[in-house]
């Protein structure tokens, strides 16, 4: 793996296990997701996948019993150190769901909700930031005319979009989508992936998939992980270019996943 | 010889469809007789409100009129109206209202959304559950005690309005927790990841969701203390003192709409030849306030979550085109 300094952006995980209660769900992780790239995170369910991504912005927090061991950070920043701001970690890293889950509001205010929290800007300045944001997530054309709509009345591939508008109007610095097309249709989750490959320009994208030819297609990065036989705590099998890891991987399970052969 | 296994399959088979035949015609039945029975207990109830607003009406119509409405009562003279008393019922609601619901709904979102669960919150939930099916009187004598003899704020609308803003604080906590716990944890997820503080979150994200059900647990207890009688009567007394009416001044004493009726009808006023017609008066007045009230909130729950989810705003840019 690219072993060049980090950046302010550059999300890093040492050494870490991730524990419910007793149970270690995920052990051992050294990742690094760099900025403008892609990172597929890939496995079989249960591998502990969702349960990574989501310690990251430290939304598990509200999981009872969740804790974690070892380090991740964002920049220089200690993510589970005791001083650290959780809500302006969760500022800087915006994550998008499985389940398209926009508030019910209309489709403006779903935007506006995060703008709104920080500095209310004016009026005027906020429609502005909104259209900014609609127009990123290649959604400003079909919903310019319904603003004051509600967002339930999009369907689910729009709604999803919305969610990544929400969150990327902020201005995060890294975006964490927890399979964000396992329940769209698939010219949805094209649309959805086309607008991954835009945005990874401006933010670390790190992307929890079940579809390989998702994580083919859309990420520069690929990570395999597997749960271990004996303690059934997920780890990680593989990293390497998705390239690689898709025609050429080195670890026979891997080998097996990719190729449909197990998962 | 070759035939043989096919027919022990087939003879099988008979026997097996006859079985699936049989029972899905019991569910059929089953299915028909359910659905009769569940409709009717719906009819039944449907039925059972209409007789109530039919009875009273009938009986209490005929003693309406403004002047009935407005005028004060009387022990003596029939023609007697019940303005105080229905002032004074308005009062005692808004007044135990205004007490019960921060604290109520205060703690119905520090039970959802802040408690961990363990020994403690089992306590408070096992309290909450066990005071609301506390008796009413319990709660008027325990008022009595409390807020006339140790507050000695003596029978008036105060030790009324908060003895009943503690009858009705259970109920309303468990409703309003009920509704907080129904919001999907994804609103609550999609705003924490969008940087929002646990306020924020509550305030913006969880509670618009809540607010019907919130106001659902307001129309109930509202309703409770409409009708309540027994804490009233042992908290605000029987009397409107004839100086006083319309008075806000919440150390006056106080004699609701329902504990009216229980005078009439109960105690019985000797001499008062329209005790019973003015009684009848009175629980139609009450019975079409709770019918308003609950309408009032329909309607305004309705436009308030139509609000919410964004339908019915006027559009700012680009006109009201329907995608």
């Amino acid at each position: 793996m690219d072993t060049s300094a980090p950046t302010p952006t550059t999300m890093t995980i040492r050494a870490a296990s991730l524990y419910y209660g007793i149970f270690r769900a995920v052990k051992e992780i050294n990742l690094c997701f760099r900025p403008n790239v892609v990172t597929a995170i890939i496995g079989p369910s249960g591998c502990g996948k969702s349960t990574l991504l989501r310690s990251l912005n430290r939304i598990n927090d509200r999981v009872a019993g969740f804790r974690v061991e070892g380090t991740i950070s964002l920049g220089d920043t200690d993510v589970y150190a005791p001083g650290t701001d959780v809500v302006d970690l969760r500022r800087r890293v915006g994550m998008v769901f499985q389940r398209p889950n926009p508030f019910p509001m209309s489709i403006f205010d779903n935007v506006a909700f995060g703008l709104t929290l920080y500095a209310p800007p004016t009026r005027a300045a906020l429609a502005a930031l909104v259209e900014d944001a609609l127009r990123a997530s290649a959604l400003w054309g079909e919903v310019k005319d319904k603003l004051r709509r509600p967002a339930s009345e999009l369907s689910g591939g729009q709604q999803q979009r919305l969610c990544i508008a929400r969150a990327i109007a902020t201005r995060p610095d890294v975006l964490l989508m927890d399979e964000p097309c396992s329940a769209l249709d698939p010219i949805s989750t094209l649309k959805v992936e086309e607008l991954i490959a835009e945005l990874k320009c401006s933010y670390t994208v790190v992307i929890v998939t079940h579809n390989m030819q998702q994580a083919a297609r859309a990420s520069d990065i690929t990570v395999m992980m597997n749960m271990d036989a004996v303690d059934r705590a997920g780890h990680v099998i593989e990293v390497g270019d998705t390239d690689t890891i898709f025609t050429n991987p080195k670890h026979p399970q891997t080998e097996a996943y990719v190729s449909g052969r197990f998962g | 010889m070759y035939n043989e296994p096919r027919e022990a399959r087939v003879t099988r088979d008979v026997v097996w469809e006859r079985r699936i035949i049989a029972a899905r015609r019991r569910a059929a039945l089953v299915d028909r007789a359910m659905t009769g029975l569940l409709a009717l207990a719906a009819l039944g109830l449907a039925l059972v409100l209409s007789a109530i607003i039919f009875i009273i009406l009938r009986a209490g119509l005929p003693a309406l009129s403004w002047s009935f409405l407005t005028s004060a009562s009387s022990i003596t003279d029939p023609g007697g109206g019940i303005g105080p008393q229905i002032f004074v019922s308005i009062y005692v609601l808004v007044l135990s209202l205004l007490i019960a619901t921060p604290v109520g709904v205060g703690a119905a979102i520090y039970l959802a959304e802040y408690a961990r669960p363990g020994p403690a919150t089992n306590a408070i939930r096992f309290s909450t559950e066990a005071l609301a099916s506390v008796p009413s009187v319990v709660f008027g004598v325990f008022g009595a005690i409390i807020f006339l003899t140790t507050m000695s704020l003596g029978f008036s609308v105060l030790s009324g309005s908060l003895t009943l803003a503690l009858l009705n604080l259970p109920l309303m906590v468990r409703i309003a927790e009920d509704a907080i716990r129904s919001v999907p944890v994804a609103y609550r997820e999609a705003s924490l990841a969008l940087g929002a503080s646990r306020w924020e979150t509550i305030r913006k994200a969880v509670l618009p969701s809540a607010l019907p059900g919130i106001i659902t647990a307001l129309v109930l207890t509202g309703g409770r203390i409409l009708g309540e009688t027994a804490p009233l009567i042992l908290t605000t007394g029987t009397t409107i003192s004839p100086n006083a009416r319309y008075s806000l001044n919440p150390l006056q004493t106080g004699e609701t709409l329902a504990v009216h009726i229980w005078v009439l009808k109960i105690v019985g006023v000797p001499g008062l030849k329209d005790a019973q017609l003015v009684a009848d008066g009175s629980a139609a007045v009450l019975l079409l306030i709770v019918l308003l009230i609950n309408l009032a909130m329909a309607f305004f729950t309705t436009r308030l979550t139509r609000r919410l989810r964004g339908v019915g705003r006027a559009p700012r840019a680009g006109g009201s085109k329907k995608g």
